[in-house]
């Protein structure tokens, strides 16, 4: 054979090679734990956005869950059971989320954690006939009805949710009066999620607000456009529904431009990005925060503390998303613990989504007690607010609780 | 290409045929029957790749026509796609049609508007042209994401299980027999259409288009149709992914993806309908394996913290280094691959 | 009117960003005819590199800007002699798929190296607005990047008008071999043209990063825009590059205020598509004759 082939043949056996030896090692379960328990290891798959889009906030909560899982297994399991979490980057690409979704599965996952919108919702009809309880960070309002999604639960207050919030507090603190808000919001289905229940609230609840939505397109440099048409509204408040990079850009546009809007954050931008990112801009931000930020003498932190003492590191230093990806986990491995309490050491995905729903006043201190039930499979209803001073958050209202 | 010495053919029928030697319809007995067996030897994970793999060559099969045979370039194959995916979900969840319905829709529509887009082709070729398929794939990809109507308002929209009667499909075993079918007559069909005067003018435009049209091929009017074929090949495949997911959301259809349809066809090799079979084949597994690498480095806890912490940036950047790597040894792709090898077997011992 | 002249100002400024991205683009089409897919991440990649040298390591930040380049060089240089080399004489289309992978394989090591956290702008771009006008408010760090871009532009406008190896290039764009009987090395010339796309990106990098009030992974999406601008100024002309990434810039800022945000994400690439059909070569383009 001339040089040529002889290359490329080493190059494809060396290929093989590593294949196979990778592909055994895949066969052969990890290690266990030195504490191994006898009962079998409850799976756990996992996708997380660690190169894509929403990466930013992706990376830390993925962190959160893993962690999570590390402290739960070291502390002997749920009921006895290791957790074995599964997971990979899936870097915001949908095909990728499905194929990671099969593979997870196919190899005995009973639950699944996943991320975004774009993936809940492309994988929602699998789920459903998979039967397997699917936990996102995505808050959309319509993942929390058990008549359209039976196996979506998220742990936070829904978009919708926040929305209403906020525009009670708006209506709230201007008794009454005209109030033009502006909603600056992705350009995605994550972002127009809260945009239809915030007018109807406004109409049902027969609220002074005039309401209009202006997207943040993707890849843009600036938003002054929008700003600029907001200004020809006069809105007196813009709310914000993105992540922290975008909504930071815009919190410098409005500094820049001058503008005297007040800026009201949802959760995905109320975190420690948009100060950083944003800095003096960011200052006066009013963020709709469920999760509270992992500031000095919030409860609910000293069980993360005691156990990145061991990493050298601090929940504050983690970052908000990172004690939301923790608390996530540890809701779903409650709703798994009601599981095997009440149906034994090998719950089904049904008896596990009837453990989530039994989850009721679940406390986990940095939020109000997340609570599911058989109608609606939101974790929270309820949120304070929370105002950027001197690059911190301070909390400036208690929790508030609307009714739809 | 030869294949074997001492075979003459006696008719023109016999000249034409697709095998020629008892070896050659063996081996493709081979294949059918290997093509028989696989879905019982393989579990629903690996299955659900195979039916990936044979929707993936469809689309291909319609890319390699356009690009490997009348050489113009395209980039929207992910456009079209979702033109045939959105097609199909609106018919059949809106308006209640059954799926062939959806489906045929859906490719005709593609079809028509990859005539559209494929008319910068009367003016411009090679570079500007594949420009415009760009443009064509950010225009399309917009529509998806920023047109509420097609979605009703809501995140996605939903595309029906297909039922034969009252069976409805919906395991993987099901879909395997009914995509290897449409995948086996789409590829009979690509072969199929170089054997007539067609192909054979799409080819002469591919090798010189100015030649071809001095003696009488009308070049404008069949770049449009090359782009029609591949446009609703296209659509054809994503209409049936459509049904086989069950939901149509906008973020299949990006750019990456066209790429990925365009990675196909040149790794497996340009200019046979076969290399974009395998072709289709390669860079389907490829995130697969490169994804099962990663946990295989993952489980097995002796891989340095650095590698588990930079997994996904690895895996990224190794999908790219594989395309690179795969062009830089053999630009003629699998197919020339495959052929080496036959050539090998068939010569040897002798060297050439 | 104010509004009208805010907006012309921001789309000049967007324009001679765009540009100056657009400006690596075509240098390698002009001197290699190659499509560099890959362009998007040398724009991320000198963006990173200057706040690498910027942050941290320290360094003061013209000297963080000249090693931004320097490593841009370096870039398009390592692409040339490891990559394009081999594939010569491949059909256009294996290189473009080339240039998507190394693309790919690039923003792997991009990620790798820089992790997925979005790091701020440049510190020492100049923040805050600048009244012109009378009223109309452009920001400060806008303005810069003009300034920026023009200066860049003049320069490689001297460069090919005036020195031997701007010379040099342009004969190679025109004619291959009546450039080799010259004497001119043309795989000189194509190393040079990709080093000069290397450090084009690094400063257009920078500048979208300042106006983009952000260093991150996304800076790439903003490289899609560069091809109507090319197209519509004409893949080998520089002078079309400045043209018509004017245009384009001015246009998109008028349809987002005038008609919609939606209308101004497509409107330029229904511009490109209505270009290849009515002047294929654009504005400034070089008309092609083929011969059989």
């Amino acid at each position: 054979m001339n040089r040529y082939a002889r290359k490329l043949a080493v190059v494809l056996s060396l290929a093989l090679i590593v294949g196979v030896g990778c592909g055994k090692d895949n066969k052969n379960k990890s290690a266990s734990k030195t504490n191994a328990p006898t009962k079998a290891d409850i799976k756990v798959g996992a996708i997380f956005d660690l190169s894509g889009a929403t990466a930013d906030v992706g990376t830390p909560f993925s962190e959160g869950i893993r962690d999570y899982v590390e402290y739960k297994n070291s502390q002997g399991g749920v009921e006895g059971h290791k957790v074995a979490l599964t997971f990979q980057d899936y870097g915001y690409k949908v095909p990728q989320a499905e194929q990671l979704y099969s593979q997870y599965v196919s190899q005995g996952a009973k639950v699944f954690m996943g991320w975004g919108t774009g993936d809940t919702e492309a994988l929602r009809p699998k789920v459903n006939a998979d039967m397997i309880p699917f936990m996102s960070a995505s808050y959309a309002e319509t993942l929390a009805d058990p008549k359209v999604t039976p196996f979506n639960f998220f742990p936070g207050a829904s978009y919708s949710q926040q929305m209403r919030i906020a525009l009670q507090w708006i209506s709230d603190q201007n008794k009454g009066k005209h109030i033009e808000v502006a909603v600056f919001h992705h350009d995605s289905a994550f972002g127009t999620s809260p945009l239809d229940d915030g007018k109807k609230y406004i109409a049902d609840h027969k609220l002074n607000i005039g309401f209009k939505d202006y997207a943040m397109t993707a890849g843009a440099t600036d938003f002054i456009a929008q700003i600029g048409q907001a200004k020809t509204q006069q809105a007196k408040y813009i709310i914000v529904q993105n992540v922290a990079s975008p909504a930071a850009k815009l919190a410098t546009n409005l500094a820049s431009e001058k503008s005297t809007a007040q800026l009201m954050c949802l959760n995905w931008c109320a975190d420690e990005l948009f100060v950083k990112l944003a800095g003096p801009a960011a200052e006066k931000m009013i963020g709709v925060m469920p999760f509270a930020p992992p500031v000095e003498g919030t409860q609910g932190l000293d069980e993360i503390n005691n156990f990145l003492k061991a990493k050298n590191t601090t929940a504050k230093d983690k970052g908000l998303h990172y004690v939301q990806g923790w608390y996530t986990m540890a809701t779903m491995t409650q709703g798994i613990d009601n599981a095997i309490k009440a149906n034994g050491d090998n719950p089904t995905g049904e008896q596990i989504k009837a453990g989530l729903e039994k989850i009721s006043d679940f406390k986990t201190g940095v939020s109000d007690p997340i609570s599911f039930s058989a109608d609606y499979h939101a974790g929270l209803t309820s949120a304070p607010l929370y105002q950027v001073t001197g690059g911190a958050f301070k909390k400036i209202s208690d929790p508030i609780k609307v009714t739809k | 290409m030869a294949t074997a010495t001492g075979v003459y053919h006696t008719t023109y029928g016999r000249d034409f045929a697709l095998r020629h030697t008892r070896a050659e319809y063996a081996r493709l007995a081979l294949l059918g029957a290997f093509a028989v067996v696989l879905p019982f030897t393989l579990d629903k994970y690996w299955l659900s790749y195979v039916n990936l793999i044979l929707l993936a060559a469809v689309a291909a099969v319609g890319l390699m026509i356009l690009t490997g045979y009348t050489g113009l370039i395209s980039l929207a194959t992910a456009g079209f796609l979702g033109v045939g995916a959105y097609t199909t979900a609106n018919i059949t969840t809106r308006l209640h049609w059954p799926m062939p319905v959806g489906v045929l829709c859906g490719t005709v529509l593609a079809a028509a508007i990859g005539a559209v887009f494929g008319l910068p082709a009367l003016r411009v070729k090679g570079l500007y042209l594949a420009i415009s398929t760009f443009a064509a794939q950010a225009i399309l990809n917009n529509r998806f994401r920023d047109w509420p109507w097609l979605v009703q308002g809501h995140f996605s929209i939903g595309a029906k299980t297909p039922a034969i009667g009252h069976h409805v499909m919906r395991s993987d075993f099901e879909w395997y027999w009914l995509l290897l079918v449409i995948t086996g007559f789409v590829v009979w069909g690509g072969v199929n259409l170089f054997r007539t005067g067609f192909g054979r003018a799409l080819i002469a435009i591919r090798d010189q288009d100015i030649a071809a049209e001095v003696i009488g091929v009308e070049v404008g009017r069949y770049k449009v149709m090359a782009f029609s074929i591949a446009c609703g090949l296209a659509g054809f495949a994503g209409a049936l992914q459509a049904h086989y997911r069950n939901v149509v959301t906008w973020e299949r259809y990006d750019f990456d993806t066209s790429f990925l349809f365009v990675a196909m066809i040149i790794v497996g090799g340009l200019g046979s309908v076969s290399g974009a079979v395998y072709g289709a084949a390669f860079m389907t597994w490829v995130p697969a394996y490169i994804t099962r690498v990663g946990q295989g480095i993952q489980q097995g806890s002796s891989g340095t913290p650095f590698i588990i912490r930079e997994l996904p940036a690895i895996q990224l950047g190794l999908f790219g280094v594989v395309i690179v790597a795969f062009l830089l040894f053999e630009p003629r792709g699998l197919a020339r691959l495959w052929q080496r090898a036959k050539d090998y077997f068939r010569i040897w011992p002798f060297r050439y | 009117m104010t509004r009208f002249l805010q907006l012309t100002v921001n789309g000049l400024a967007n324009g001679a960003i765009l540009s100056l991205a657009a400006l690596g683009f075509v240098l390698i089409y002009k001197a290699t005819e190659v499509i560099n897919f890959a362009q998007g991440q040398f724009l991320v990649i000198g963006a990173f590199m200057v706040y690498n040298a910027n942050v941290t390591w320290g360094l003061p930040w013209p000297l963080a800007v000249l090693v931004g380049i320097v490593a841009g060089i370096l870039l398009g240089l390592a692409v040339e002699r490891l990559i394009l080399r081999r594939l010569v004489g491949e059909s256009s289309l294996a290189v473009i798929m080339v240039t998507i992978g190394l693309a790919s394989a690039l923003f792997g090591i991009v990620l790798m190296t820089w992790g997925a956290e979005p790091k701020g702008p440049p510190k020492f771009v100049p923040s805050g607005t600048v009244r012109l006008f009378g009223d109309v408010a452009v920001a400060a760090n806008r303005l810069w990047a003009v300034g920026v871009a023009v200066v860049v532009f003049v320069a490689v406008a001297l460069f090919f008008q005036r020195s031997r190896h701007g010379v040099a290039m342009r004969a190679v764009a025109d004619d291959q071999q009546a450039a080799m009987v010259q004497g001119i090395s043309v795989n000189r010339i194509f190393a040079f043209a990709w080093a000069l796309a290397g450090a084009a990106g690094c400063v257009g990098g920078l500048l979208l990063a300042s106006i983009n009030s952000n260093t991150g992974l996304e800076l790439e999406g903003f490289a899609i825009l560069v091809f109507p601008v090319v197209i519509l100024g004409g893949l080998d002309s520089i002078m079309g590059t400045v043209v018509g990434g004017g245009i384009i810039g001015l246009l998109v800022e008028y349809t987002k205020s005038y008609w919609g945000i939606n209308a101004s994400q497509i409107l330029p690439f229904v511009i490109l598509v209505a270009i290849l059909l009515v002047k294929p070569y654009g504005l400034f383009g070089q008309v092609r004759i083929e011969r059989v």
